[in-house]
């Protein structure tokens, strides 16, 4: 399945996923109330430690920063020019020490067990005639059908370059538009032809 | 909510993590500024499908993610990217796609071009914007007008989005009538 | 994939009767979509275990075989599946019609393949773990064991084609409903689909462009403008079909009218 998780079975898998969630939950309610540099650099040598305990393939996924990089960069040299340098180290750290913790369970957690810890809180739904198992299916036909709608878009694109020798262009959104459409139909018919998303067992 | 809603609402969802997978273009009217097209996606979302499914696939999309599915463009997923200063964006979507949605739906009189390139702006632009630049001013510790600034960057992208999503909207209702579902 | 329990647990009054005999009968059936009549005046009964329907593109065969399960309603006449009239055992339907379509890819629901049997268990009721046992169970009674955690977008079009018959095999209807199956599939991954079929205990309802698929069949429909053109055993009814063809390319016909 398509997912960030990184195989593995240390004391960071095994924790249920619902604890590690409100964890970090809790964690970032609390870092945003902090604006102590001597707090934040015990935070980030912490969070560091919690990848290390995974060994080096959990250190390797420190590599996830990058994306934040351009921000911090950034975020720094805003508040240097406004000489509020103090500031922006604070929330640079914060930054980083909240992405890193939120990574950390995104990693040690299967997609499966993340969503069945956060589906009781669809619960709800119920009351509005909608069946609670609903975002489950929903996040099961995006898995599915994700990788195939871009199957779908390089034939299309391979089709385009075989009659203009050009290689992509933004016209080609529209027939993806259009085939994805008419595929969604087939798909929800399907789905009614096997009893539709709330199931069959209602039924005696 | 009907088989059908349900299969269109996951459609766009993984079509928004299509659209990630597609290397960002760089525009030289933006500046240089590498636009990618999930922004596009949030507004085909609500010109196509309409404020609560619109609404409603964006959600799921960013349900996905924060589960752990790397579909934000470059990859990036997991909960991680909620702690970016970037999250008022990422709030701002459904908002934006329900906004779109929603104007598409008022001005279901008018042509399907204009009508859908002001949903694509009102939307797509206006809205998201209003979340995004206050979400960087809070986790960045800005003042609104410098993070205004920081985001003003990504507009002319954007604009070029928001004729891509009219011109799209209308070709989808001349090849596929009915598959506009905002207007049906 | 975890579901949260199901929440509807009022019982309804059953009102199929999956052993009916026929287990479809069409009263001068009509179904319009839109301004188009698609099909009309249908009047027959079925009731043989292996029913062939065949016609030209348009002739009304796929909007035919989604009357059988309840994807469409008829708008005119009486139409009943199972002993009950059809609008009553919608419901219910889905349980003893399995569908198969044309394209896989637009028929499996779930990224992997036992997931995607395990679906129909819990439709019916069984919870994750089970249904997910049990789907292991029945992808090595059909010698699918070695790919049950295989993502079906790996799978070959044959093999796909497979898991969505497993998939709905798996639920036990009582009939089961094909419309086109073997038009992705190479020669060699057709026949053995077709091998699979026949060897089925289910009653079949299929539609198919290669006629000989229909050679040991019990009955074949003929559709044509959405009606019914000729019923009768498949011998006579395909060779109908095939002097019409022959006889419409001899009148040299033009591209429009394809």
């Amino acid at each position: 399945m398509i997912s960030m998780y990184l195989q593995g079975d240390s004391w960071a898998h095994r924790l249920p996923a619902g604890l590690k969630l409100l964890a970090v939950a809790l964690g970032s309610l609390i870092l945003f109330h902090v604006s102590s540099v001597w707090i934040f650099t015990g935070c980030l040598v912490a969070v560091v430690a919690l990848y290390a305990t995974l060994g080096r393939e959990g250190l390797a996924q420190l590599r996830l920063l990058r994306g934040i990089v351009f921000f911090v960069v950034a975020l720094l040299a805003i508040h240097w020019l406004s000489g509020s340098l103090d500031e922006g180290v604070v929330v640079a750290m914060r930054l980083v020490v909240m992405v890193l913790a939120a990574n950390f369970v995104t990693i040690t957690t299967r997609l499966d067990d993340m969503l069945d810890a956060v589906l009781p809180l669809f619960a709800p739904l119920k009351l509005f005639g909608v069946s609670p198992r609903t975002p489950a299916l929903g996040v099961t036909l995006v898995l599915r059908f994700a990788p195939h709608l871009m199957l779908v878009f390089s034939r299309l694109r391979e089709a385009w370059q075989a009659r203009t020798a050009r290689r992509s262009s933004w016209r080609l959104l529209a027939p993806f538009a259009i085939q994805s459409l008419r595929m969604s139909d087939n798909v929800a018919e399907a789905l009614k032809a096997r009893g539709g998303s709330a199931g069959l067992s209602s039924s005696p | 909510m009907t088989d059908r809603s349900l299969v269109h609402i996951a459609f766009y969802a993984a079509l928004m993590a299509a659209l990630g997978f597609m290397p960002p273009v760089v525009m030289p009217l933006a500046g240089g500024v590498p636009i990618t097209a999930q922004t596009l996606g949030v507004m085909l979302a609500g010109v196509m499908l309409g404020p609560v499914r619109g609404a409603l696939a964006i959600l799921l999309f960013l349900f996905l993610v924060a589960l752990g599915a790397p579909f934000l463009a470059g990859g990036r997923g997991g909960l991680g990217v909620f702690q970016t200063p970037s999250v008022g964006f990422l709030i701002g979507w459904p908002v934006g796609a329900f906004v779109a949605g929603w104007v598409m739906r008022l001005t279901g009189g008018m042509a399907i071009l204009p009508a859908s390139a002001l949903a694509a702006f009102v939307g797509g632009i206006l809205a998201v914007y209003a979340f995004g630049i206050p979400g960087i001013s809070i986790m960045a510790g800005l003042p609104l007008v410098k993070a205004a600034y920081a985001s003003v960057v990504y507009i002319p992208g954007d604009l070029i989005k928001v004729a891509i999503t009219a011109l799209i909207a209308q070709t989808v209702a001349r090849g596929l009538p009915g598959a506009l579902l905002s207007r049906s | 994939m975890a579901f949260w329990p199901k929440i509807r647990t009022g019982s309804r009054e059953r009102v199929c009767n999956p052993d009916a005999v026929p287990y479809a009968v069409f009263e001068n059936v009509g179904l319009t979509i839109g301004a188009r009549k698609v099909l009309h005046g249908l009047t027959l009964s079925l009731s043989e275990d292996r029913v062939g329907v065949i016609g030209l593109n348009g002739s009304g065969k796929s909007t035919f075989v989604r009357l059988l399960n309840g994807l469409r309603s008829p708008t005119d006449g009486k139409l009943t599946l199972f002993g009950a009239p059809s609008a009553e055992a919608e419901k219910e339907l889905p349980r003893h019609v399995g569908f198969v379509f044309q394209n896989p890819d637009h028929q499996a629901i779930f990224p992997t393949v036992e997931e995607e049997i395990a679906f129909g268990l819990t439709q019916l009721g069984a919870d994750k773990t089970a249904s997910r046992e049990q789907a292991r169970r029945f992808l090595s009674d059909h010698g699918f064991g070695a790919l049950a955690s295989s993502p079906f977008a790996e799978l070959s079009e044959g093999q796909k084609q497979y898991v969505c018959i497993l998939a709905v095999l798996v639920m036990q209807p009582r009939l089961l409903v094909l419309d086109e199956p073997m038009t992705s599939l190479d020669g060699l991954s057709g026949r053995k689909i077709r091998e699979k079929l026949m060897s089925l205990p289910q009653k079949i309802v299929m539609i198919s462009h290669d006629l000989s698929h229909f050679e040991d069949f019990d009955r074949v429909l003929w559709l044509e403008d959405g009606r019914l053109r000729m019923d009768g055993p498949a011998a006579e009814v395909l060779a109908a079909y095939e002097a019409d063809i022959d006889r419409r390319l001899g009148a040299g016909m033009e591209v429009a009218a394809l």
